[in-house]
């Protein structure tokens, strides 16, 4: 009975602890951000930051772009990130949110392909081959001049803003059905896993993961060679760039504002710079 | 060859599956513990985690995790206790009796994804409390009901009638029988319940991924609407980047710290379920 | 029989009996309610595709769960498969052969190993088992329905194997004596009297086995690869199952809209789907009780 009562006294004590912040102020000093695996760092990062100055608490959540609009638009949370642009069919839907779109950064994707495949000799495919690839014309890599080995093609979810920009620029249809894909991941860390893991993998990722197992192929647009580097962004050479976006339902307000404001001031976009991307301002869009 | 080589082959042979079966679910607890100890460095429990969960320690989920535990069953019991009593003490009809048990059970079996779905709709939009704590502990209580009612019900079938029968002698009420008698005398029931429902919850991630949980932000929260961080998930968003060797190497520790969570809990159980099998049997 | 309250006056009147009616009603209602929520989401996306919503494989432009309905039922298929034999076989030698101390301490093992968290197993699969098959099998990559199969295979093992073990060893003793007086060794008794015996209630354990297989979403989640696509014969290449589907995409659907009532059309399926499994599980193990 003793060790009972012991053990609910350790109990209690844990949650009085543990609820002992609770404030009666509410969950108005509070704000929720949700969405992109690609703005998330920068959304992150930042918040660390805001909070050290701040009694605001910051909540930062992955899902997707699509989910960052989707739960924006339906009032669960205060930001939206996105890696892309509100869709016309989301524009739609979401009408009566009234979204608002707040730039924050600048990033690229390349076309990303396993390190194995890179150091035997493809360094570049033109668009036509991707599309290819991703139909399911082309198989294996000899026919792009690489190993004698079957291409494991990665897509991602549908609504991810990374394949959304990708499959814009390959397809010009940003919701292209791709029948030779192999493998759908998610979030920027498992395609960037899945195409580590493999040693013949083809896949879309941002700039700021590519590694050594994970390495960017140049593409060739009209006979010219656009290598996959920041120079080319910030000359207005490479063609898949996109804007890292925070989305808000009608105009933000106080702590959102504030919050919103930091990050595209000077020590938030040092943070993206950091963070692997481009800071707003710094390139041609 | 005859009968009787051929029989001690096929002895030998199921013996050896029976055998590679323990071998290979040891296997699985020696993995667990090879690779997961090197991450439980010194403060792994009470440190928060660093640089998206690829270093620090695991504090807050763990504090995440045991507070939507310690919420479930709090809902929980009430509901499991006296829908059980009321079926045992007080419904005659058979059919309904019957009807009930199967929705025990059909409740049990139910894939937990689907609590997660049906409890948002129910408890985070109708009933307003989002994505929070609470929904998630709500989410857990209905999912661990079933756990409950059967260890319960276990417990208050096997009384003794002699029990019942002199609180009747003794003119008692039922509702002095059930407080005084009943109860007490099932209690160790009742704690195995409890424990086997908290290590249900403990392990439950499909239903609490998109219903109570945050990944980075909260510490402890500061609300009822607040989500927590949690072991399971933390574990999840681990495991898809498995090609960093230190996300994976945090993901190990955290699952061998939830591993030795729902062992803890299982074995504090059993340890009270033996001691109401000798209850019963006096 | 069991004693009687009723002592003259009607039971209702007690409060206490009111408070715990309420509870059970709770209970009845979760129940209940869960299933009617699954119907009443579920209309709009079946009032738009109508039975094409089961037999479409379309789920792009359309919400066509036939992909996912195959992957569910591919998958799970192929855990009880691979299951069967291996968790009678122990189940078999730990009931019949093993001493009483060895077998409580496997039966220990098996029962401690079924209440591992499901997420264990998911990463267990993405660490081992995904590189491990595709080097086995020369695969382009492991993130496989067999991978799947396989890993489920492994979880529901310690459950199937511990209640059919309970099962067969509740068939009375007086059966082993009579086959043993007949002259029958060991092993025919325990495959000849004694399995038949406990057939419902293996059968029953191998059901509830399986429907904890169709409903685990996290450590399908991280190793089938999640393309939607019907299969044909080839179990080597990615999948995508119920539960997989709707780990992935509850949130970005979460709350309202036609894609969340397709997604709870596809959980109204699963539902079902297991709902049926139980069911007939338990049947069976009543009749085994008898």
């Amino acid at each position: 009975m003793r060790r009972y009562v012991w053990g609910v006294t350790g109990l209690v004590l844990f949650f009085t602890m543990a609820f002992s912040s609770f404030t009666v102020a509410g969950p108005g000093m509070r704000i929720t951000i949700a969405g992109s695996t690609t703005v998330l760092p920068v959304a992150s990062r930042s918040a660390q930051k805001f909070m050290e100055s701040s009694s605001i608490r910051i909540l930062v959540n992955a899902g997707g772009s699509g989910v960052g609009i989707h739960s924006v638009a339906g009032g669960r949370v205060d930001i939206g990130m996105a890696s892309r642009e509100v869709s016309p069919d989301e524009s739609k839907r979401f009408e009566k949110s009234n979204l608002k779109i707040h730039p924050v950064g600048i990033d690229a994707v390349a076309c990303a392909i396993s390190s194995e495949v890179y150091d035997a000799g493809v360094r570049q495919l033109t668009p036509q081959e991707i599309a290819d690839i991703y139909l399911g014309k082309i198989r294996n890599w000899k026919e792009v001049k690489g190993p004698d080995r079957q291409i494991v093609v990665v897509d991602k979810e549908r609504h991810r803003g990374t394949r959304h920009v990708f499959m814009q620029y390959i397809f010009g249809n940003a919701l292209q059905r791709t029948p030779g894909a192999l493998l759908v991941t998610g979030s920027n860390n498992e395609e960037q896993a899945k195409i580590a893991q493999s040693d013949s993998a083809i896949g879309m990722l941002s700039f700021a993961w590519l590694n050594d197992d994970v390495k960017a192929v140049a593409l060739v647009d009209r006979g010219k060679e656009i290598l996959p580097t920041w120079e080319m962004v910030r000359q207005g050479s490479y063609p898949i760039v996109r804007k890292l976006n925070f989305i808000t339902a009608g105009e933000p307000e106080n702590e959102v504002k504030a919050f919103i404001d930091f990050v595209k001031g000077p020590e938030g976009q040092k943070i993206v710079e950091e963070s692997g991307y481009i800071p707003l301002g710094s390139s041609q869009p | 060859m005859n009968a009787i080589t051929a029989e001690k082959i096929v002895l030998a042979f199921i013996g050896c599956v029976t055998f590679l079966i323990v071998a290979l679910l040891f296997l699985i607890l020696g993995i667990m513990f090879l690779k997961g100890l090197p991450s439980l460095h010194g403060g792994f429990l009470f440190e928060e985690s660093k640089d998206f969960g690829r270093a620090g320690g695991v504090f807050y989920q763990l504090a995440g995790t045991l507070i939507l535990m310690a919420g479930a069953v709090l809902w929980s019991l009430p509901v499991a206790l006296g829908s059980v009593l009321f079926q045992t003490e007080y419904l005659r009809a058979e059919k309904f009796k019957t009807f009930l048990t199967q929705l025990t059970y059909i409740l049990n079996a139910t894939p937990t994804i689907l609590f997660g779905l049906v409890g948002y709709l129910f408890f985070g939009v109708y009933m307003d409390t989002g994505v929070s704590w609470v929904t998630g502990s709500l989410i857990l209580a209905v999912m661990i009901l079933p756990t409950l009612q059967v260890s319960i019900r276990e417990a208050v079938e096997t009384l003794p009638e002699k029990y019942r029968e002199a609180g009747m002698a003794l003119g008692l009420s039922r509702a002095t029988q059930i407080w005084r008698i009943i109860l007490p005398q099932s209690f160790y029931g009742l704690v195995t319940g409890v424990l086997l429902g908290l290590a249900r919850a403990a392990g439950e991630t499909a239903a609490i991924m998109f219903t109570a949980t945050t990944f980075s932000g909260i510490q402890f929260p500061q609300s009822f609407s607040d989500p927590v961080p949690t072991l399971q998930t933390h574990i999840l968003v681990l495991a898809q980047e498995a090609a960093n060797p230190e996300s994976i190497a945090q993901a190990w520790g955290a699952g061998l710290v939830l591993l030795g969570l729902v062992f803890l809990l299982t074995l504090a159980a059993w340890s009270f379920r033996t001691r109401l099998v000798m209850e019963s049997e006096l | 029989m069991k004693a009687d309250f009723r002592r003259g006056g009607a039971w209702f009147a007690e409060p206490l009996v009111w408070v715990f009616a309420g509870m059970n009603f709770i209970f009845l209602g979760c129940a209940v309610g869960l299933g009617i929520f699954l119907v009443v989401e579920s209309v709009p996306v079946l009032r738009a595709e109508g039975l094409g919503f089961w037999s479409g494989e379309n789920w792009w432009e359309r919400f066509g769960a036939l992909p996912m309905i195959c992957g569910s039922l591919i998958v799970t298929g192929m855990a009880v498969f691979l299951v069967l034999p291996v968790a009678l076989s122990g189940a078999l030698f730990t009931s019949e052969f093993l001493p009483p101390s060895f077998r409580r301490r496997v039966k220990g093992i098996m029962e401690l190993l079924a209440g591992v968290p499901g997420i264990i197993y998911g990463l267990l699969g993405v660490s081992f088992l995904t590189t491990g098959i595709k080097h086995a099998f020369n695969l382009l990559d492991g993130n496989t329905l067999f991978t799947a199969g396989v890993l489920l295979a492994i979880m529901i093992l310690p459950m199937v194997l511990t209640l059919s073990e309970d099962a067969l060893h509740s068939v009375p003793s007086e059966f082993r004596e009579a086959a043993e007086s007949l002259g029958l060794t060991k092993l025919q008794t325990a495959l000849r009297v004694v399995l038949p015996q406990s057939l419902p209630g293996i059968v029953g354990a191998v059901l509830l086995g399986t429907g904890r297989a169709m409903g685990e979403t996290v450590a399908v989640l991280l190793v089938v690869g999640s393309l939607d696509r019907v299969p044909g014969f080839n179990l080597f290449v990615s999948g995508q199952t119920i539960p997989s589907k709707l780990g992935r995409e509850a949130a970005e659907a979460l709350g309202s809209g036609l894609h969340w009532s397709a997604l709870m059309g596809l959980g109204l399926t699963l539902f079902l789907l297991v709902a049926v499994l139980t069911f007939s599980g338990n049947l069976f193990f009543r009749r085994s009780r008898q």
